[in-house]
């Protein structure tokens, strides 16, 4: 794709280094440069007895200093250490769970990788091992944090911590995940809680950077264990987190719930990135076009939700 | 649907023979009341080598021949679901239907067909919303039912086409013995669920219409609508309906009517399990 | 294809069936009780068939339906066709008999087949809808004399409805819309030789009859459309998606078709003129009864964080006071099943005038028919 002046120009320019190139799209098989200063990344690769780095994915290019590498158009999930991410159940087997992510892989949560309820202290048994079930089984929705990478592309996952673990109060909803086009994108924070309107309380969203998200009521953590100290915290919160018993939720906060969720599918079926911005905005858009009828219609699909995209795009 | 991994002969090289039964007379009409069902018999524990088993036998008229059924239903299981299944944390269960190739006046073959699948698949619902699942977990149940002898061996019934109308009854008599033979193999069931058939038939004229239960296609010049439903008694409920035909134009609501009628049918039916299921008890008893 | 399994954790099962079950039901995607997704949906794609229809919806599902017809020699279950001329020799009437002859026509006339991805086509849930889209089309029984040519000939019927890609939610609806599309669109070439001759047709497509014909002397019945109708709780829901499905406690298809009495010319307008006939109905297995049961906090080891003996029994006491009470907020699988009120209910919402069937009727009427 590019010859190698056009490769020599950019190099001139350091700072203009997005160049047009990158709004070209390489097809796989494009000759991308035969110079030989360059490396190869991701997405691409250099076929026998030549130099030239050749793209080996549809997608644009990006040059980070002297590496060369093409990102897709579209892509499943890839786990990247630290990511924040959704994911459910498959399988249980003897010590560990196989979660899916939406990655090519299913990850593996170690039973070693959980709180075990009691304290964080507590050693593993045998006899936890037997009850594995107990703390998930097949179908259970939990947040996680990618911990490892395996040689094959698997991720570990681990929800050693507060934050993670079983999800309840709410409803899912899957998107296209990072790697392209529309669907949730990294970015500062993945969690939020907002106010909903027309009191329905606070509302809490997560967005997995895999693209699974979970939108549920907001549970305020116990006031009194908070200040018993960290350890008590502990134990108290443990006696919860492998429940799939729901809390109580208000009718207001369940449509509330519901017009977040379409808003959210309504972004994605025209094409807009789902991130912290735009789901606040798309979902305080949402009341104002609610407000526009007596009935209060929640559903966003169709027109309607056109309309909100294009509201969006408009500020 | 032809059986397409055979190499099958030629069509209709042969024609099977043809008897001339005559004309559909007097006496072939329904004799029975309109809200009388066939006699029946029921035994279960028939297949010793069977977790739980049943017979049913459908009696044909007196001194006529060929309205009758007979099924056989055998029940295997609760056994471990093989290794390579996934977690089920309730009893998996899974329902075979099969006409025997002599069932019927046309040959059937040995591969189930479409018809055969599409009963499978309304037994399977039937029966499901009676079991307990969830106390055999990780388990299997396998239902097979043989139709023995079908209603439709008579010419008449391929020449006016009454299969279809047929294969409600055949329906009915599934889940019946079904039912009985999974209470004979001590499966939990929240009741027991019977099956029962209603339709709706005109009269010779074609001006009006009337409700009967149990119909024998045979017996009437055409049906317009039928509904098979299976029924929980104690509970009130039903776990399966079917119902395929036409009603007459304005009565919307006969299907209402159709359905109870149907219901009650089946309502009969239950009455025979439990008495045959007792007297199985009381034998093994003594 | 009921019974494949949609994996949803307890919690979600709970929050699912909870807020359907409100009046009015709040449904996870917004959508009222009644509302159907929307679709776009054409006519006469594929030039090589009698007719043909595709249907998409806005997640990129889609159905295409083709529809072929070839001529068949009609083989006499008695013995082949000189029984046929035999008898009509005997009778020796000319064509005036035709509607009698026609009461030979079979429903087997119509070969019907589904495909789905991911799914064998010998596959009990792709027969079992293969079956129920025939037998709403065969229902009224007018539908095969429409295939009738003379004593002799008949056109057998090929409708393939194959899915594009693997179904993200039961495709009843979708694929029961497209055929009904598909068979409006289908013509069949124009009869030119007369009687019980070999037959000839008029080799111009332009001058060839619809098999359903268009308005104006639009008399008779319509194709059947089928609509999966779900009850979670009190709440009925048309149109449902695989969450909903999953949580139902009995799901129904029912099938109806329109049927369209010839009026005078004051009364022409078509929508308040249409009737609704039910033609068919079936329960579906729900998915429901196989969704994994939830945990109440207390009575989970995992949950209460304390493991010994003596409280494993409390447990099980607990376990068994758990099944016979349901606790708010932990899912539970349906046991049983439908009380007939409920689905009497059901069939109502159906044929309510002017209610849901009459809109997707409606709906349908504006695609433009080519």
């Amino acid at each position: 794709m590019l010859d190698d002046e056009s490769v020599a120009q950019d190099e001139d320019d350091e700072d203009e280094e997005q160049g047009d190139a990158r709004d070209e799209i390489l097809t796989p098989g494009t000759v991308i440069t035969s110079n030989s200063q360059w490396m190869r990344g991701h997405g691409t690769y250099v076929p026998l007895n030549t130099s030239s780095i050749t793209s080996s994915l549809a997608g644009t290019l990006t040059r980070t200093n002297k590496l060369l590498s093409v990102r897709p158009l579209r892509a499943r999930y890839n786990p990247e250490i630290g990511d924040l991410v959704v994911g459910r159940i498959v399988e249980v087997q003897a010590k560990r769970w196989r979660v899916d992510v939406a990655a090519a892989q299913l990850a593996i949560l170690q039973i070693s990788a959980i709180n075990l309820p009691g304290g964080i202290l507590r050693k593993r048994t045998e006899t936890d091992e037997l009850q594995i079930r107990s703390f998930f089984a097949e179908g259970d929705l939990l947040v996680a944090e990618v911990q490892q990478l395996h040689q094959d592309g698997a991720a570990s996952l681990h929800t050693r911590s507060l934050k993670y673990g079983k999800l309840r109060n709410g409803v899912f909803v899957a998107v296209a995940g990072t790697g392209g086009g529309a669907g949730v994108v990294r970015s500062k924070r993945q969690l939020w809680t907002m106010e909903a309107a027309n009191g329905g309380g606070k509302i809490d969203v997560l967005l997995g950077v895999n693209g699974y998200i979970w939108i549920s009521k907001h549970i305020e953590s116990d006031a009194a264990a908070e200040a018993a100290g960290i350890n008590r915290m502990e134990e108290s919160v443990s006696s919860q987190i492998y429940s799939s018993q729901n809390n109580h939720i208000d009718v207001t906060t369940m449509r509330e719930i519901a017009r977040c969720r379409s808003v959210i599918l309504a972004l994605v079926e025209n094409g807009v990135k789902v991130d912290e911005d735009t789901v606040t905005r798309g979902y305080n858009e949402a009341v104002e076009f609610g407000r526009e009828s007596m009935e209060d219609d929640i559903y966003l699909g169709g027109e309607r939700g056109q309309r909100l995209a294009a509201a969006l795009a408009g500020r | 649907m032809a059986d397409r991994r055979r190499v099958n002969g030629p069509g209709s090289s042969t024609l099977p023979p043809v008897y001339d039964d005559g004309e559909l007379d007097a006496a072939l009409r329904r004799q029975r009341a309109p809200d009388a069902i066939r006699p029946l018999y029921l035994k279960t524990g028939v297949t010793p080598s069977a977790s739980g088993s049943a017979y049913l036998e459908i009696e044909p008229r007196e001194g006529e021949h060929g309205s009758g059924m007979k099924l056989t239903c055998t029940v295997h299981g609760p056994r471990s679901l093989p290794r390579s299944a996934p977690f089920s944390p309730y009893m998996v269960l899974s329902t075979h239907v099969k006409f025997a190739p002599f069932a019927t006046k046309q040959r059937r073959g040995y591969l189930r067909d479409s018809s055969e699948k599409d009963l499978s698949t309304h037994l399977e619902t039937a029966l499901r919303g009676a079991l307990i699942a969830d106390r055999w977990p990780k388990s299997g149940v396998d239902v097979v039912v043989t139709i023995i002898e079908g209603e439709s061996t008579r010419q008449d019934a391929v020449e006016r086409r009454v299969e279809e109308w047929d294969v409600m009854n055949v329906l009915g008599g599934c889940i019946t013995v079904a039912s009985a033979a999974i209470a004979d193999a001590g499966i939990d069931c929240v009741d027991t669920v019977s099956g029962g058939v209603a339709a709706l038939v005109a009269s010779k004229d074609g001006k009006d219409a009337s409700i009967v239960l149990d119909p024998v296609a045979l017996e009437h010049e055409s049906i317009l609508a039928a509904c098979c439903v299976a029924y929980l008694p104690n509970r009130d409920e039903v776990t399966n309906l079917w119902f395929k035909g036409q009603l007459p134009s304005p009565a919307s609501c006969n299907h209402q009517s159709l359905v109870s009628r149907a219901v009650q049918a089946s309502r009969g039916t239950h009455g025979l399990i439990s008495a045959s299921l007792s007297e199985a008890i009381g034998s093994t008893q003594n | 294809m009921a019974n494949q399994q949609t994996l949803l954790s307890p919690a979600e099962l709970a929050y699912l069936h909870s807020s359907l079950s409100l009046s009015p039901p709040i449904r996870p995607d917004g959508r009222t009780a009644k509302q159907f997704r929307p679709l776009t949906a054409e006519t006469g794609i594929l030039p090589g068939t009698n007719g043909s229809a595709r249907v998409c919806l806005a997640d990129g599902t889609e159905a295409i339906v083709g529809v072929k017809a070839e001529i068949e020699k009609t083989v006499d279950p008695l013995g082949g066709e000189h029984y046929q001329e035999y008898v009509k020799s005997a009778s020796g009437a000319g064509g005036g008999d035709a509607e009698e002859d026609k009461r030979g026509a079979r429903g087997e006339w119509l070969e019907m087949t589904v495909e789905i991805p991911g799914l064998r086509d010998d596959d009990a849930g792709t027969v079992f809808l293969a079956e129920l889209l025939r037998e709403a089309l065969l229902a009224d029984g007018e539908f095969a004399k429409k295939l009738w040519i003379n004593r002799r000939f008949h056109w057998r019927l090929y409708l393939d409805i194959i899915l594009i890609s693997p179904p993200l939610s039961y495709p009843l609806p979708l694929l029961s819309l497209t055929t009904h599309l598909a068979l409006l669109s289908t013509r069949l070439p124009r009869l030119k030789s007369e009687g019980d001759e070999d037959p000839m047709f008029d080799d111009d497509w332009e001058a060839s009859p619809f098999l359903y014909p268009r308005q104006g002397a639009a008399a008779g019945s319509r194709p059947p459309i089928t609509l999966l109708v779900v009850a979670v709780g009190d709440s009925i829901l048309f149109d449902p998606s695989k969450e909903e499905l999953a949580v139902a406690d009995s799901a129904l298809a029912v099938s109806l078709c329109e049927v369209r009495t010839q009026k005078g010319d004051e009364s022409m307008e078509v929508d308040s003129g249409r009737e609704l006939r039910l033609v068919s109905m079936r329960t579906v297995d729900p998915p429901s009864r196989l969704t994994p049961p939830g945990v109440p906090s207390t009575g989970n080891f995992a949950a209460s964080g304390t493991f010994d003996p003596s409280s494993q029994k409390k447990q099980q006491q607990q376990q068994q006071r758990v099944e016979e009470y349901p606790q708010e907020g932990v899912w539970k699988a349906p046991l049983g099943g439908t009380r007939f009120a409920v689905l009497d209910s059901i069939i109502r919402a159906v044929l309510e005038k002017g209610g849901v069937a009459d809109e997707v009727l409606d709906g349908l009427e504006g695609v433009d028919l080519s």
